[in-house]
C-alpha cells in the first residue's frame, strides 16, 4: 500500500490504537486506513469494548489494607546487613 | 531526623516510603487481585509486595518511577512462590466478596459496571494469566505496553498482542450483556 507507515497488523495496530499509544502521524494514517479495513475496523471495536470491560473491573484497595501495609512498614526494620566472610 | 532508641530504624526513611507509595495502593491491589483469585490472598500479596519495596527503599534502590517499579515487585512476589504459599485452597476461583468499585461520572462506564460482577471475574479468570496480566498491567494499573513490557520482562510487541487478544475476549465474553443494557 503506497505511503503505509505500519506494516498491517489488526491486532498490533487495535492495542496501540484502543491505549492511546500511537503518534499523531501514526494515529492519523491508521484511522484512514481504517475506513477501508474490515480487519482492523472490527479488531479495533473489539479492542475497545474489551478495554472497556477490563476497565470495569477496577477495584478500590480496603481501608484496612492501607492501614496494616501502614503499620507493617512503620514496624520495619531496615534489614540488617549479612557479615562479611572473613 | 528522628530515630528510635536501640533501633537502627529510622523512622523519616518508613514515613518518605510511605509518602512516596501509599497513592499507588488501588493500583498495586488491582494487579495482585489478577495474580490470585481470591481476595484475602490479594491483600497478603499487597503486603508483601510493599514490605519488598521497603526493603528495596532502604538499600537505596529507588526508582524513577514508582509505579512500573511496584507492579514489577508484585508480578515477582507472585511468581516467586506466594502462590504456592497461599495457605488458602484455590479451587473455587472466583470471589464471592463484595467489590468497591471506583465512582463513575460516565453513563457508558456505569452500564457497564452494571454487569454482574460475578460474570466479570470469571471473564477475567477464564483468559489465559499472560493476557489477563497484561490487561491488569495496561487497563486496571495504567501502565503503558512499554512499562507493562518491562514488569513482565517480555518484548512490548508480545504485550501488545496478549493485551489485544486478552480485550478481544472480554468483549466477546461480555459484549452482549453490555449490548443487552445499553438498548
Amino acid at each position: 500500500m503506497p505511503g503505509r507507515l505500519r506494516p498491517h497488523d489488526p491486532e498490533r495496530n487495535a492495542a496501540e490504537y484502543v491505549s492511546g499509544e500511537l503518534r499523531r502521524r501514526a494515529r492519523r494514517w491508521f484511522e484512514a486506513h481504517l475506513l477501508d479495513c474490515e480487519d482492523c475496523w472490527r479488531e479495533v471495536l473489539l479492542g475497545r469494548a474489551g478495554r472497556r470491560v477490563a476497565e470495569s473491573a477496577r477495584e478500590l484497595a480496603p481501608a484496612e489494607l492501607r492501614e496494616d501495609v501502614r503499620t507493617a512498614v512503620l514496624l520495619s526494620d531496615r534489614p540488617r546487613r549479612r557479615r562479611r566472610k572473613t | 531526623m528522628r530515630r528510635l532508641s536501640g533501633l537502627s530504624l529510622t523512622v523519616d526513611e518508613n514515613e518518605d516510603f510511605l509518602k512516596a507509595t501509599m497513592g499507588s495502593m488501588d493500583m498495586v491491589y488491582n494487579i495482585a487481585r489478577r495474580m490470585v483469585p481470591r481476595p484475602e490472598d490479594a491483600q497478603d500479596l499487597v503486603q508483601e509486595t510493599y514490605l519488598a519495596a521497603f526493603r528495596a527503599w532502604t538499600e537505596h534502590r529507588r526508582p524513577r518511577a514508582v509505579e512500573p517499579w511496584l507492579a514489577t515487585i508484585c508480578l515477582n512476589v507472585a511468581r516467586s512462590g506466594f502462590r504456592h504459599r497461599a495457605r488458602r485452597p484455590q479451587e473455587v476461583p472466583w470471589d464471592q466478596a463484595p467489590v468497591q468499585a471506583e465512582a463513575s461520572t460516565d453513563p457508558e462506564r456505569d452500564a457497564i459496571e452494571a454487569l454482574d460482577r460475578d460474570a466479570l471475574h470469571r471473564a477475567m479468570w477464564a483468559l489465559p494469566e499472560e493476557q489477563r496480566v497484561a490487561i491488569a498491567l495496561v487497563d486496571l494499573a495504567g501502565l503503558s505496553t512499554a512499562e507493562a513490557a518491562e514488569a513482565m520482562q517480555t518484548p512490548r510487541g508480545t504485550v501488545l498482542s496478549r493485551l489485544h487478544r486478552g480485550r478481544r475476549s472480554l468483549a466477546l465474553l461480555l459484549g452482549a450483556q453490555i449490548e443487552e443494557r445499553d438498548s
